[in-house]
């Protein structure tokens, strides 16, 4: 298994101008990854701190003022290698859904109004494929009926249905083409939890069907540890955290993985829980060296100068802290 | 049979509803008014010749009569309503022995022809060429059309239509200034030229505004359509642009538009004033000139009567298209 798509020191901005006030928003920066092919990768992190804004990058759907501006997004798809940025408008196009498709953010309002379901699912297929009307319907009742969704949906409108059936549509409409690699923006968002079961089993389903890649983007821990192979934890546009999911739940290193991971209620122990102290940084200005370090309690001098390195801790296992690296050298153990 | 109970019929008997205010309304508001009809004839008679008072008295009688003014306001009303629900809507005063029917049954075919045409043909094109300018708003086409159509929009009417008036009826002299046709009205294509001929200029003086209108408030919906969740998401999966146009982005925005087509067709029934005056167009918009230019209550009141029904007929219309047009409003 190789890598279905990579970034290399990816840096995407929201330039801005009004007035004459120049603004720039350092959304992603500097972030290297590597998705592997078949895995579920995914990316967590607070609100605000670029999760969809790199999620907009690696699918290519982005217009000013988000602007890359270093780094490159290179695909490894059906054998072949292309770089993002030297793709035609055509070559995007035509990639999207047939091999790379995007369940969005709040999929409440993603489907026509006016359009019954079988009817939106012909105009995405029939966009990629040569297909009648009466083949698509057959083939996206199959898949329906695969996915254990009523067929009666089939002639429905959107408003007809539950949010939690909408959403379950909306992944069957992103998937039904058999995508080698799906980005998921908050599936499970604005869900109860019954729903959310739900919606994650049919993700699992999904991706396990066809060994699908699926980089599946949410605030949600509990999310990620139900799917998850890998995450990679994002703070403040920057990656400061990578490792697999079992790693990152037991035995996280940067302090914000910590503290992330503390945060979690837990079915033992009825402690109150403690919340991150401080807010997210605006990342107009974000904060010299480590930008953790406002809201770190182990910062130390070095941390507000020198933006620390994503190192290998142990065998793939990555984190971004100059405390751990410390440690690492030698120094005593913060965690003692 | 629960649709027609609980969405059809409640929309008909609002519509009667509706028509009998607003007919009601017409019956009282001249009543209301200080001015009598009959004193005004009767001046105009008297105006230039001494008539004996004796057959001045019963003149008044047989016009208080005429008019429907004897008796109590419930008399009058009762009355009005008897007359009005077997057609005859009174004689005209200006043109005294004719019937106020006739005469707006003259001019009827006149304006509806020619606004049903430039409704048809403005709705048309302003609502697509919008739609394409809203969907395409960075090129340069669109933003070059949105200036020009932004120039035109704020002219007057009335401006347009005297402008064409002056260029090709009076300095050009390529169209007719006066009339609907020329001829014996038959249905051969020479009389039918004749009446394309003659409303050239008055439907273009409407269109040109028509569709400047009906392009901005088409882009300006375009525009607020294309920023939802489901264009995007169709225009990220590569959906060809035709189909998002029409079924995406043209298909959300028909209500609105469907809606004010529907009032415009129902406006029909007062005619086009001022383009009707300028180029003496014998519709209903000449017609109700005249009437207010004589004092002639009973054919305004016809008119008014139309208008209200006709307003009142497209509402109902459009009440009863909108389940089809948007799923969302069936019951279920």
């Amino acid at each position: 298994m190789g890598t279905i798509i990579e970034t290399n020191n990816l840096r995407a901005y929201y330039i801005t101008k009004a007035y004459g006030v120049e603004r720039t928003v350092k959304a992603v920066d500097d972030i290297t990854l590597r998705i592997q092919e078949g895995e579920v990768y995914g990316i967590a992190g607070e609100s605000g701190c670029g999760k969809s804004t790199l999620l907009r990058i690696l699918l290519g759907a982005y217009q000013p003022p988000l602007t890359v501006v270093g780094g490159e997004v290179i695909y490894h798809l059906e054998g072949e290698t292309m770089n993002a940025a030297d793709m035609t408008e055509e070559q995007q196009r035509d990639m999207k859904w047939r091999t790379i498709s995007y369940i969005p953010q709040g999929s409440m309002h993603v489907l026509n109004p006016v359009r019954r379901i079988r009817d939106t699912f012909h105009d995405f297929i029939s966009a990629h494929r040569d297909v009648t009307k009466k083949e698509s319907f057959q083939l996206t009742a199959d898949y329906l009926r695969d996915l254990g969704l009523p067929e009666k949906v089939m002639a429905s409108y959107p408003h007809q249905l539950s949010g939690g059936m909408r959403q379950r549509v909306t992944i069957a409409l992103a998937t039904i083409l058999w995508p080698k690699l799906i980005f998921a923006d908050e599936p499970t968002t604005a869900l109860d939890v019954v729903v959310q079961r739900g919606v994650i089993q049919m993700l699992k389903d999904v991706q396990q069907k066809e060994g699908s890649t699926l980089v599946l983007i949410t605030h949600d821990i509990g999310v990620h540890a139900n799917l998850a192979d890998r995450i990679g934890i994002l703070y403040a546009g920057k990656l400061v955290e990578e490792a697999d999911t079992q790693t990152i739940l037991e035995n996280p290193r940067h302090p914000y993985t910590r503290f992330l991971i503390e945060s979690l209620p837990s079915l033992d122990s009825r402690e109150e829980r403690l919340a991150i102290p401080g807010r997210p940084p605006a990342l107009d200005r974000p904060p010299s060296g480590c930008r953790f370090h406002e809201r770190c309690p182990l910062a130390q001098e070095v941390c507000k100068t020198i933006e620390p390195e994503l190192i290998e801790i142990e065998p793939k296992h990555f984190t971004a802290c100059h405390v751990v690296e410390e440690e690492l050298n030698g120094g005593h153990s913060v965690y003692a | 049979m629960n649709l027609l109970r609980t969405y059809i019929l409640p929309r008909i008997l609002q519509w009667a509803l509706v028509i009998f205010v607003g007919i009601s309304a017409t019956f009282l508001i001249p009543r209301l008014s200080p001015y009598n009809p009959v004193d005004e004839m009767i001046g105009r008679m008297t105006a230039f010749a001494s008539i004996d008072p004796h057959a001045v008295v019963s003149m008044r009688e047989s016009a208080t009569a005429l008019f429907g003014l004897d008796g109590t306001l419930l008399e009058q009303y009762g009355r009005f309503w008897s007359r009005l629900l077997q057609g005859d809507l009174g004689v005209s005063f200006g043109n005294f022995p004719r019937k106020v029917s006739d005469i707006i049954a003259a001019g009827l075919p006149w304006s509806v022809g020619l606004l049903t045409t430039t409704i048809i043909i403005s709705w048309t094109i302003g609502v697509f060429l919008g739609a394409l300018a809203g969907y395409f708003h960075n090129r340069r086409w669109s933003q070059f059309l949105e200036r020009f159509v932004v120039v035109v929009y704020p002219v007057p009417y009335l401006i347009t239509a005297l402008v064409l008036f002056i260029i090709f009826g009076a300095w050009l002299q390529i169209f007719p200034i006066m009339g609907g046709s020329r001829g014996e009205p038959a249905l051969t294509w020479k009389y039918i030229s004749t009446v394309l001929y003659f409303g050239f200029l008055p439907a273009l003086s409407i269109v040109i505004g028509a569709i400047a209108f009906r392009f901005i408030m088409a882009k300006a919906l375009t525009t607020t359509e294309i920023a939802n969740d489901y264009v995007q998401y169709a225009e990220l999966a590569a959906v060809p642009k035709r189909k998002i146009i029409l079924f995406y982005v043209a298909r959300n925005t028909m209500l609105p538009q469907v809606t004010d087509l529907a009032l415009a067709f129902g406006a029909i029934f007062e005619g086009a004033l001022i383009t009707e005056i300028l180029f003496a167009y014998p519709g209903l918009g000449f017609v109700l000139y005249n009437a207010i230019y004589n004092a002639d209550y009973n054919i305004i009141m016809g008119v008014a009567l139309l208008s209200i029904v006709g307003v009142a007929t497209a509402m109902l219309i459009i009440d009863l298209l909108y389940p089809v047009l948007d799923p969302r409003v069936r019951l279920r």
